[in-house]
């Protein structure tokens, strides 16, 4: 018995030090959130321009910007969270983060998960590659390799429009395929607009756009049921649309406003 | 505990799950073989201590044994484009194994070859065995069989290692259960199946090495 | 939006390296706590204890360290404590640790010579004080060499923990590649630090393991 004891408290001491019995306790709505004075909001870190790492190391970009005003809002203490493409639902459900502001594409599947708000951000997704290959619709895709972020949207667009005989190569993140592209193993991808101003920088007049896919809003994403947090955060994103600070944000990272759909909610 | 377990998904989707773990089982007996002949030659220069020769498989082997093997696996899909060798997702998958397993196998070979005492070949001279018998039966045979239980060992682990191929999107059981639990969020049942399936596959090959061991290391005592 | 592969992202990378070995030490005290209790039940005199040992070993050996850790990751969500990669990682890396120096142990034990246990026997010595006193010390001293050729594994393996988003050296590595797309040099970089970290220790558990040969060569 006092062997067990012993190890029992070791075992709770163990925990301690990496910090998960103090960890977070699940909030369902706001009154929640602002009497526990903190937020807790999963982002992606790996994301430029949404979400990224500042030389400090610290979470930073577009993301981390609304989290900030959303958390200023609440008038809490925000705690940002970094989560991975993968993992950003399971995160949300297990209740490790109250809130997810982490590029989170608006899909029916992920509806089944989360519940979203209006959206906050929006991209539009391109099949990409190589200036000299003549790629101009779905069928152009056939017999080529396609390099697409697994479970992204893009992912799931080329896979309902490509024909049988194309390739679709699933990399673990964004960053993985345009490697993949960069590197000239696949001669096309997936991605977003922002992806893709970003490869042009880095390799310019090297790819071209060949066609979009769709047109991507991006949601703030809770636990299904907190209808009481999703309306404040909707509420919330009425008034910073119209105020013009989100947009600020907007322009500052992303370069340029925020597309029309995101401002009319579509 | 009110999770509620699903796992329709899994078995939904099991032809793919069967198909990646074929892909499982081609890389890992393709880079086993592979890997093998990579290690005879490796092993042979560095016990005749030709100099430069066994110098650069001593690079190879730290290299290979001192770094991840998914940093390996990155490095063959990604960079090495940038000196014009190119391979598809699968084949670099296997080239990664391959180059991979040869450096340990190398090792383990070379351990084999030097457990030879010299007397046993003295011995083979005076029966007036030839050289190739000698080499056959005195030297090989017993080094294999010496080995053999490390070196399968050290294959079991590589075909568990092959679960990180995904990552440069090769399609293997673990890009299959990837898919599949990206596309679900089933994702404990999914890993919870594809766990058991790695487990049959370990147990089958440790099954097959013990038979090809019992069949292939038989002293010739009944003749 | 991009940035140049500079100081400042070298310095990221290099100082994540305390995470990995942070991460390798936790395992390896774990995985060693683990380890003795699995080798101490592998050689036990009770049969349940012995089968419990060699069907953790077996089913730790037999299925890739990727999946323990997924499943450790996705299952603690289940049994209602919060998913986090550093505790999920921690935990997956010590059963996985523990297997194997369990096995491994396991082996140094019984290379005891049996004359040893006879010996204690005769002497009339209990279970404890046998293996405190006579089996386990001579047993630890076979045991530094593969013990030692494990912790470059066990190294290594940490590197899988990037997957599900720890941020040790691996993930530090494809972070920054993110940002700079420089995967060459990141890589190349991320490379030579697993190297200088394992290096070493390949080269001493060599040293031992000649050492060794030549203390029981006859």
């Amino acid at each position: 018995m006092k062997t067990c004891k012993t190890v029992l408290a070791l075992a709770g001491a163990a925990a301690l030090a990496v910090g998960f019995v103090a960890g977070p306790v699940a909030a369902q709505t706001p009154d929640e959130i602002q009497s526990r004075g903190t937020v807790n909001i999963g982002l992606l870190v790996d994301f430029p321009p949404f979400g990224i790492l500042d030389e400090a190391g610290n979470p930073d970009g577009y993301d981390a910007d609304v989290a900030r005003l959303l958390a200023d809002d609440m008038g809490v203490e925000l705690n940002l969270v970094p989560v991975t493409g993968p993992n950003r639902i399971p995160y949300l459900v297990s209740n490790q983060v109250d809130i997810l502001v982490a590029s989170l594409g608006i899909t029916p599947e992920r509806a089944e998960q989360v519940d979203f708000s209006e959206p906050y951000a929006g991209i539009e997704i391109f099949v990409f590659g190589d200036a000299g290959l003549d790629v101009s619709g779905p069928e152009g895709l056939s017999g080529q390799n396609i390099a697409v972020a697994r479970a992204s949207t893009q992912d799931t667009a080329i896979t309902e429009i490509a024909p049988a005989d194309a390739n679709i190569q699933r990399f673990d993140d964004d960053a993985t395929a345009v490697q993949a592209l960069l590197s000239g193993q696949t001669p096309l991808m997936g991605g977003s607009n922002v992806v893709i101003s970003q490869i042009e920088a880095m390799a310019p007049d090297r790819f071209d756009t060949k066609f979009s896919l769709r047109q991507q809003s991006q949601a703030i994403a809770v636990r299904p049921g907190s209808d009481e947090l999703l309306d404040y955060i909707n509420d919330f994103l009425t008034r910073v649309k119209a105020d013009g600070s989100i947009n600020a944000l907007h322009e500052e990272w992303v370069g340029g406003p925020l597309p029309e759909f995101v401002v009319s909610g579509d | 505990m009110n999770y509620q377990f699903n796992f329709a998904p899994v078995i939904n989707n099991f032809d793919q799950l069967i198909y990646g773990a074929l892909i499982t089982i081609q890389l890992s007996v393709g880079a086993i073989l592979i890997g093998t002949l990579i290690a005879i030659p490796c092993a042979a220069a560095k016990t005749a201590g030709i100099k430069p020769l066994a110098w650069l498989v001593n690079v190879y082997i730290e290299v290979i044994r001192n770094t991840p093997f998914l940093v390996q696996i990155f490095f063959i899909y990604f960079s090495l484009p940038a000196l014009g060798i190119r391979f598809d997702p699968n084949t670099a998958a296997l080239v990664a194994l391959s180059v991979n397993v040869g450096a340990y196998a190398t090792e383990i070979v070379r351990a084999g070859i030097e457990s030879i005492n010299r007397g046993q070949v003295e011995a083979g001279k005076a029966l007036g065995l030839k050289g190739h018998q000698i080499f056959r039966y005195i030297i090989l045979k017993p080094a294999l069989r010496t080995i053999y239980p490390a070196l399968t060992s050290q294959f079991i682990y590589l075909m568990l290692t092959s679960s990180v191929v995904s990552a440069i999107s090769a399609t293997d059981l673990a890009a299959a259960g990837n898919n599949i639990q990206s596309a679900t969020f089933a994702a404990f049942e999914v890993y919870l199946v594809i766990t058991a399936m790695y487990f049959v596959l370990s147990l089958g090959f440790s099954g097959l090495f013990s038979f090809i061991g019992r069949t292939a290391f038989r002293y010739p005592l009944a003749r | 939006m991009f940035r140049t592969f500079g100081p400042n992202e070298v310095w990221y990378i290099v100082m994540a390296v305390q995470w990995t070995l942070l991460l390798s030490a936790v395992a390896f005290a774990g995985g060693a706590a683990g380890g003795i209790a699995i080798a101490l039940a592998r050689v036990s005199p009770i049969r349940p204890l012995r089968y419990f040992a060699l069907a953790f070993i077996r089913v730790f050996q037999g299925t890739p360290l990727l999946m323990q850790l997924f499943l450790v990751f996705f299952g603690l969500n289940i049994f209602g404590v919060g998913i986090n990669p550093w505790v999920a990682a921690a935990i997956a890396l010590t059963l996985h640790a523990s297997a194997y120096l369990g096995e491994i142990w396991r082996g140094c034990i019984e290379a005891v010579p049996s004359g040893q246990s006879e010996a204690s026997w005769a002497l009339g010595l209990g279970y404890r004080d046998r293996m405190s006193h006579i089996i386990l010390p001579q047993a630890a001293k076979i045991s530094v060499a593969p013990t030692v050729g494990f912790l470059v594994q066990l190294i290594k393996g940490t590197s899988l923990a990037s997957i599900i988003g720890f941020v040790e050296l691996t993930r530090a590595g494809q972070i920054i590649n993110n940002a700079t797309f420089q995967p060459l040099t990141v890589f190349s970089l991320v490379a030579a630090l697993y190297f200088i970290l394992c290096w070493p220790l390949s080269l001493w558990a060599r040293h031992l393991e000649g050492r060794f040969a030549i203390a029981t060569a006859r």
